[in-house]
């Protein structure tokens, strides 16, 4: 007990004297994942307007694989990925492999799958009457998407902020087509990892409160998103 | 909504220019005890110093150093498993291999030492010893340097390890020694992991000192024949500095905890 | 008199059912049409298909008798015709801003769109109500912003669905004053509905859909008995004294 306090005192001062290091950890964890989530979410979305208001025939079958991928683990996206991406690997030639973009799309395609269910069960809850309201008022199919979209705009924001909150923290894929190098692909959650196995627990639990705090802040406001949404309609 | 949506943007390219490299750095794969270690936290800006060139570290365990090697994701190799290593070569995978430096194993294990090996020199004696008293024993279990060496020392004492005593754990070295401390059980380990945990763990050097616990270190570049756009010149500047007079000095003279950990073996006169 | 709409050679159908069997329909501009029919005739189906919300199965349908591709066809009747949902949807904005839609849409310059905005609210009364989020409104108060948000855009043709199906009689009486209020000569207005007093009062003309067919009836009359006269029929659309003056 006497270690968890001592780490943690430790850890607030590292944190709040700006230690350089531990802030270009935390900038390495949000260039990759911002630039993730910012990929994947109009994508994201667009397949969710489609799914919910067009009839073929995969549909059901999409959405079977949708939900599947939700539970994919990030080490096994990570594996797939460092397969492809290595030199002796199809997609080798790129270079891609222990790089930042390496990482981001990794985390894309964890987020991707998130994203896409939660915004078409926001888009599904919606009316169907919106859609048709704004067309016969003469919006562009396109602007019409949008006027849609923006009805269910705080289950949407919901739904980024999950996929957020997933690959912000996720360790298996950045571990592995990253690297965890010093300075360039360590991230917060690899550095975590890094510092624990090292019993270097200052460190670990500076990181861990950062990741705590975001957490933690991204689900106030995923709450309050969702009562609102839920008092609009 | 506009504007906020490109505040965001802006972060996020912010943010990403600041993290960008500039030139392309040499990638090494090399264990996670040597990392740990912080030896390369020494090595590598010296050597930056005399050639200009950045070294990304990819720290794993060795078989995985060794995988990245033969898929030509590094340039070079700083590893410690001298059969895995033959075999890597003879796979064609390396070319120039050197040898740098040494460190050494140790066996720890609880004060009490049920199994009473403490003080001896002899590590295949200590683990028939282990064996027969069923002391619980943590392995690395992970196909690393530090696990081939244990294997290698279980077969030469003619005993297959298994049963509840024997406890494989797929983790990395500092992992396993806070394991073993938890456990009050014995593991062997490399003297660099050790000085950095010695004071964590409630557990003592019982074993040292045998030739077999030997840990010698080689540097290997990738094969350029076999992956041509590998960063060779890179590599060879690295594994020349090294065994360079200045970068033999620089391993001769980094202390852990005041203990003099690596022994450089690439020149023999000093 | 000129025709507001004259689509041709419509069908739909549902599985077995034919919703709709070679309908053909005339709308006029200035006036007032009812379209009756038992639940689940196909009204809405029919209304949704006009206003190019909705596919019907022939692709050449004929819009002034000439054939079209349904894709041309959409377009067209989506800019001219504004269809009004039974319960009419608000948009999570205030009641200016519902009512400024489309205009937004056709990229009005703001002044001009708000000028109209105001118009359209003053017509129907809701001026007082105009930065109110459209949801706290009341039943009949959406309808009105649904009106106004329509009548807005100056269309040729405005459906209306099924629009005092829940109402009160006073609130009935209040919407088809409303109605009166709206109507203008190039605005043609079809609604659809139950009401018997409605249909008896209201209408210049009066259709009726029964069995995929639509026929016209003669004016005034409570019981749809099916009359002869087929409602593409040009003759039967001409202008006939004896309506002058009815609303």
């Amino acid at each position: 007990m006497d270690e968890l306090w001592h780490a943690s005192y430790r850890a607030m001062v590292l944190l709040f004297s700006g230690n350089p290091g531990l802030w270009e950890i935390i900038g390495i964890s949000f260039a990759v994942s911002l630039k993730a989530i910012v990929i994947a979410t109009p994508a994201a979305f667009a397949a969710a307007f489609v799914l919910a208001y067009t009839r073929f025939r995969g549909r059901g079958l999409v959405m079977s694989v949708m939900n599947t991928a939700l539970s994919l683990p990030a080490v096994v996206v990570g594996l797939t990925l460092y397969l492809l991406l290595s030199r002796s690997g199809p997609l080798g030639d790129l270079r891609l492999l222990f790089t930042q973009t390496a990482m981001t799309v990794g985390q894309v395609i964890l987020a991707f799958p998130l994203v896409f269910v939660m915004s078409h069960s926001a888009i599904q809850a919606g009316q169907r009457s919106a859609w048709e309201t704004a067309l016969t008022l003469g919006a562009s199919p396109p602007r019409a998407v949008l006027t849609v979209l923006y009805e269910v705009r705080f289950g949407l924001i919901a739904a980024v902020i999950a996929g957020f909150g997933r690959i912000v923290a996720e360790v298996g894929s950045s571990m592995m087509v990253g690297g965890n190098i010093a300075h360039f692909t360590r991230n917060i959650p690899t550095a975590i990892a890094l510092e624990t196995s090292k019993g270097e627990f200052a460190q670990g639990i500076a990181l861990g409160f950062v990741l705590l705090v975001l957490a933690f802040g991204l689900n106030i406001v995923l709450t309050v998103m969702q009562r609102r949404g839920g008092i609009a309609s | 909504m506009r504007k906020f949506v490109t505040l965001l943007l802006g972060i996020a390219l912010a943010l990403s220019v600041s993290a960008a490299d500039a030139a392309t750095p040499l990638r090494l794969a090399t264990t996670t005890s040597t990392d740990n270690s912080g030896l390369l936290d020494v090595l590598l800006p010296q050597f930056k110093k005399a050639t200009g060139i950045s070294v990304h570290v990819i720290a794993v365990g060795t078989g995985k150093a060794l995988r990245l090697g033969a898929n030509g994701d590094v340039d070079v190799l700083l590893v410690h498993a001298p059969p895995a290593e033959m075999k890597y070569m003879h796979g064609g995978n390396g070319v120039n291999r050197r040898k740098v430096m040494y460190n050494d194993f140790v066996i720890v294990g609880p004060a009490s030492d049920p199994a009473g090996i403490k003080g001896g020199k002899d590590a295949v004696k200590a683990f028939e010893a282990i064996a027969k008293h069923q002391a619980t024993f943590v392995s690395r279990g992970d196909d690393s340097g530090t696990n081939k060496k244990e294997l290698i020392l279980w077969r030469d004492a003619h005993i297959k390890p298994q049963g509840k005593w024997y406890r494989a754990a797929g983790q990395g070295m500092g992992k396993v020694l806070q394991i073993a401390g938890e456990l009050h059980a014995y593991t062997l380990t490399d003297r660099g992991t050790w000085l950095a945990y010695q004071d964590k763990v409630p557990l003592k050097i019982l074993v040292q000192g045998d030739d077999r616990l030997f840990n010698p270190y080689h540097v290997i570049a990738v094969n350029p024949n076999k992956y041509p756009d590998v960063d060779y010149t890179g590599a060879m500047q690295f594994i020349a500095w090294l065994t360079s007079v200045p970068g033999q000095h620089a391993i001769r003279d980094y202390r852990l905890h005041g203990k003099q950990l690596f022994h450089p073996t690439a020149i023999t006169k000093h | 008199m000129n025709a507001a709409l004259r689509l041709t050679d419509i069908h739909k159908h549902f599985g077995e059912r034919r919703i709709l069997d070679d309908v053909a329909i005339a709308l006029e501009s200035g006036q007032c049409h009812v379209l009756s029919g038992r639940n689940g005739a196909g009204k809405t189906t029919l209304m949704k298909i006009l206003a190019g919300l909705e596919r019907p199965d022939s692709t050449q349908v004929k819009l002034d008798g000439v054939a079209r591709p349904w894709r041309q066809l959409r377009h067209t009747l989506r800019r001219d015709v504004v269809y009004l949902h039974q319960y009419a949807y608000m948009f999570d904005a205030s009641v200016e801003d519902n009512v400024g839609y489309g205009l937004r849409a056709a990229r009005l310059p703001a002044g001009e769109r708000r000028a109209r905005v105001a118009e359209a609210l003053e017509r129907v009364d809701l001026t007082h109500l105009a930065g109110a989020n459209a949801r706290t409104l009341s039943g009949g108060e959406r309808q009105r912003v649904a009106l106004a948000r329509a009548w807005v855009l100056r269309p040729r043709v405005m459906l209306l669905d099924e629009p005092t199906a829940n109402m009160d009689r006073e609130s009935r009486e209040q919407t088809w004053f409303l109605l009166r209020r709206l109507r203008g000569d190039q605005l043609c207005v079809v609604v659809a509905t139950h009401d018997t007093q409605a249909i008896a009062t209201l209408p210049d003309v009066h259709l009726h859909l029964e069995e995929g067919k639509l026929r016209r009836q003669p004016a005034g009359a409570h019981d749809p008995a099916p009359s002869p006269v087929s409602a593409a029929h040009p003759a039967a659309t001409a202008h006939d004294p004896r309506r002058e003056g009815r609303m």
